[in-house]
């Protein structure tokens, strides 16, 4: 099977002057990202992960190496055809009202009509903002925006969607959201890209994850063979006496295993978060 | 494989798309705005004019001043109009969204263009109907006043007026064109509309260049002038405005070909900002 | 290499950009250059050596620049001003530099012969104690001068206007009004009337001035030799209009050759036939 995103030996240099002096943005990467996973592309700033999707987007041209989106080079234009992209911090055309923008880019992709009509409303109402829809992108919320622009990636129903940075800037609820949007897609059998610099947030929802440092693949593979220790385990019990604790040591022991830690187990932050900030409440905020 | 059904031609349908989404930026921007004060100012000139009693000759001064006005706020609308409508894409990253749809880069720039034109489009044909309005208005009036000055019918060729306005239009297309070229590798809103102030003037004045150049008397200094002369349009050509419309006529000839002059020039420049653009990192 | 290659690239892109637009100009120029030769055909040289001193540089752009019509409009507004303040040396710079910037407009010879033939001896004479106090052959000979500067304006005039009658027609007057010179006002009259376009009063005072120079046979003459040529009916064909018709007055012509016959004893048998 032809994977989403094939990147062979891709480099990119940037001139910082004309006299010659470079900054290589991407270093000899090598990478593929399987069709119907969800794929992280981590990496602290300036790694190199913006500069590689503008390359897979045809938006940079590669100083060298090659890229293909369903086997089809990125450079051309026809590439982007099955791609949707939510650019970092997107910011769309002001004066447009979120229905009006979505239409927009739905026309650009060839999509027309009466389907174009239902698709917007489709994903509009997808993403949640179908209150919303008729009043202008200026006034909306960080976390509104994304929600439109994931809106305008997704309306020409492509098979890639490219998630620049989705959750940057936007508060727990609205990343906790957007996380359960990109498992719907996965669920559609859609591939997703995400890049984020931020590593809790995407461990729940990708695959497989690649690292990038200074431009290099430090790190790839599938999530679980990467964080998840092959040789422990962890039992979740509820509160036990010392005696029994002791007993229960005494009981591992016996069949040649240990105990290595007893600790309180702590809910996440952001679920705290979550589960005492009302979403229903927020959700007027988009009405 | 699928990929071979993915092949993109180039669209005139999304180019339309690009220059109608332009176009109502410029509109929901408010660009239009000054055209009211420009309206005011129009009006009032003429106003002014009546006290002085020139008699039918209040009617030449009206067209020059309003052609006048038009040439001067079109040309500061044009470049600011693309400037703004094109730099408003590339600051607030907009750009990057749309060109990573499928998007060639030559229908983004048609497509800015086309829609630049029309809003300057928009700026003519209403200004030229304004003065078109005005100065039928006051030679009714005129006319009615002392016949004698209408010995030969109307003084004002309304007709090669509208054509004027015709011609106003293709010479900020071909403006809107440089100046689109200068920002496809400019970096700065405010540096693109001091270039392309610069090149306006040397547009005006290019034909000093061309014919004086035989006279500089040091050669290098003269294949410089001569270079200028030919690296430029000719913005003196669009200059029939002076004394048409009031007393003498355009010769339809000329027209067609200042016109087909400001065509090709018009795709030139958009060529070439297609040709620089497509090399910008976005 | 290549990336050598990449660095000069804006290089690159600049000169292909500075070539590809030469290359138009030379390949536009032969079509460009008949519409070229029409526009600058009507647009006389600038002599901007005698008007520099009088315009700041901003202006001196804008005229090159082809916004002439508007700079001499507004020195035209200028010069209104400057005589409603019967300020004689500023309204006679600001009358010859409106017709230095724009000499296309016969509205502004005629307007700037007519404030120096008929206003400036005024203002000059208001100046010297008003007429008690001027002797009145002082007042003539600021006059005779005032007008005699304003035909060599008009004489100037030519260089633009070869073939506009009323520039003649205005030279006449200033004869016939201020200086009395009634064979000259005569003949420009005449001259007005000769050419092509002109309007028909010329023609009739040309021999008003003849007869009062008791030139009757000439005047007789004149006028049989004009009466032909009158419109008299309204014709759509030949874009003859009532206006024509009106401001043609052929029977005062023919009023006046009959009137002539009188007075010339021209015996019935040889009188004119309309």
């Amino acid at each position: 099977m032809t994977p989403a995103i094939a990147i062979r030996g891709l480099t990119k240099d940037f001139a910082l002057t004309l006299r010659g002096v470079k900054l290589r943005a991407v270093d000899n990467l090598t990478l593929d990202v399987p069709a119907g996973q969800v794929f992280g592309l981590l990496g602290p700033n300036g790694s190199g992960k913006s500069t590689t999707i503008k390359i897979i987007l045809g938006l940079l041209e590669p100083t060298a190496g090659e890229c293909t989106v369903f086997g089809l080079p990125s450079r051309r234009v026809g590439s982007r055809l099955n791609v949707g992209y939510l650019p970092e911090a997107p910011y769309f055309y002001r004066y447009l009202s979120g229905l009006e923008l979505v239409r927009f880019y739905g026309r650009i992709c060839g999509v027309s009509g009466r389907r174009l009509r239902e698709r917007a409303q489709e994903v509009i109402e997808w993403v949640g903002l179908g209150s919303a829809a008729h009043r202008r992108v200026g006034t909306y919320s960080k976390g509104m925006l994304q929600r439109i622009g994931l809106a305008q990636a997704l309306v020409h129903d492509p098979r890639l969607i490219i998630l620049d940075e989705p959750t940057a800037g936007v508060d727990p609820v609205g990343s906790a959201e957007i996380s359960e949007l990109i498992l719907k897609l996965k669920k559609q059998g859609k591939t997703v890209l995400i890049t984020s610099h931020l590593l809790a947030q995407i461990e729940d929802i990708c695959d497989r994850v690649a690292i990038l440092d200074r431009g290099k693949l430090i790190l790839e593979g599938a999530v679980n063979d990467l964080v998840g220790l092959q040789n422990r385990q962890s039992l979740i019990v509820d509160s036990l006496p010392p005696a029994e604790l002791q007993a229960l040591r005494d009981w591992l022991a016996a069949r040649g295993h240990a105990l290595d830690a007893v600790e309180q187990p702590r809910t996440r932050l952001d679920q705290l978060f979550l589960s005492k900030v009302s979403r229903r409440q927020r959700g007027g905020e988009s009405a | 494989m699928r990929a071979a059904h993915h092949a993109v031609p180039f669209s005139l349908a999304r180019l339309g798309i690009v220059a109608g989404n332009t176009f109502l930026e410029a509109v929901r921007q408010k660009l239009f705005g000054f055209l009211l004060l420009l309206a005011v100012a129009l009006v009032a000139s003429a106003q002014l004019f009546r006290e002085f009693n020139f008699g039918s000759s209040e009617l030449k001064f009206i067209a020059d001043f309003g052609l006048g006005a038009m040439v001067f706020f079109g040309s500061t609308l044009t470049i600011a109009a693309t400037a703004q409508l094109f730099f408003s894409e590339i600051e607030n990253r907009t750009a990057l969204t749309l060109l990573a749809k499928p998007v060639w880069r030559t229908e983004f720039i048609f497509g800015k263009f086309l829609g630049v034109f029309t809003v300057v489009g928009v700026f003519c044909a209403l200004t030229t109907g304004l003065l078109v309005g005005l100065l039928y208005q006051r030679e009714t009036a005129l006319m009615a006043a002392s016949p004698e000055a209408f010995a030969q019918g109307c003084l004002i060729h309304y007709g090669d007026l509208v054509l004027i306005g015709v011609l106003q239009w293709l010479k900020f297309g071909v403006l809107a064109a440089a100046t689109l070229l200068i920002a496809s590798f400019s970096n700065t809103n405010l540096y693109t509309v001091v270039m392309g102030f610069f090149v306006l003037v040397i547009c005006h004045l290019q034909y000093l260049a061309r014919d004086a150049y035989a006279q500089v008397a040091s050669l290098p200094l003269r294949l410089l002038v001569q270079v200028l002369g030919y690296v430029f349009p000719n913005f003196q050509l669009f200059n029939v405005a002076d004394q048409i419309g009031v007393g003498a006529a355009l010769d339809p000839l000329v027209f067609v070909r200042v016109a087909a002059y400001a065509l090709i020039y018009i795709g030139v420049f958009c060529g070439l900002a297609v040709y620089s653009f497509s090399r910008r990192e976005i | 290499m290549k990336s050598n290659l990449a660095n000069l690239r804006p290089l690159w892109t600049g000169l292909t950009v500075v070539a590809a637009l030469a290359a138009t100009g030379v390949l536009l120029r032969p079509f460009e250059q008949p519409a070229w030769v029409w526009v600058q055909a009507r647009q006389p040289a600038l002599r901007l050596d005698s008007i520099k001193g009088a315009l700041g540089q901003g202006v001196t752009v804008g005229l090159l620049g082809g916004f002439r019509a508007i700079v001499a409009d507004f020195f035209w507004l200028k010069t209104n001003s400057v005589w409603e303040d019967s300020d004689l040396p500023a309204t006679q710079t600001f009358i010859k530099l409106v017709t230095a910037i724009d000499p296309r407009p016969l509205y502004f010879w005629q307007n700037g012969a007519r404030m120096i033939a008929y206003d400036m001896p005024h203002w000059r004479i208001a100046a010297g104690g008003g007429y008690e106090a001027v002797p009145p052959a002082e007042q003539r000979r600021i006059d005779r001068e005032q007008a005699e500067v304003a035909l060599r304006y008009l004489h100037e005039a030519f260089v633009h206007h070869p073939d506009s009658p009323w520039i003649h027609i205005e030279i006449a007057n200033i004869y016939i009004n201020r200086l009395k010179d009634y064979g000259a006002g005569a003949e420009a009259y005449r001259n007005a009337a000769l050419l092509p376009g002109a309007p028909f009063f010329p023609a009739r005072i040309h021999a008003e001035m003849l007869r009062r120079l008791g030139r009757n046979a000439e005047a007789y003459a004149w006028l049989k030799s004009v009466y032909p040529t009158l419109p008299k009916e309204v014709n759509a064909s030949k874009k003859i209009t009532q206006f024509h018709v009106d401001s043609a007055m052929a029977p005062v012509f023919l009023e006046r050759i009959r009137e002539l016959e009188q007075e010339l004893n021209i015996p019935k048998g040889d009188s004119f036939i309309p």
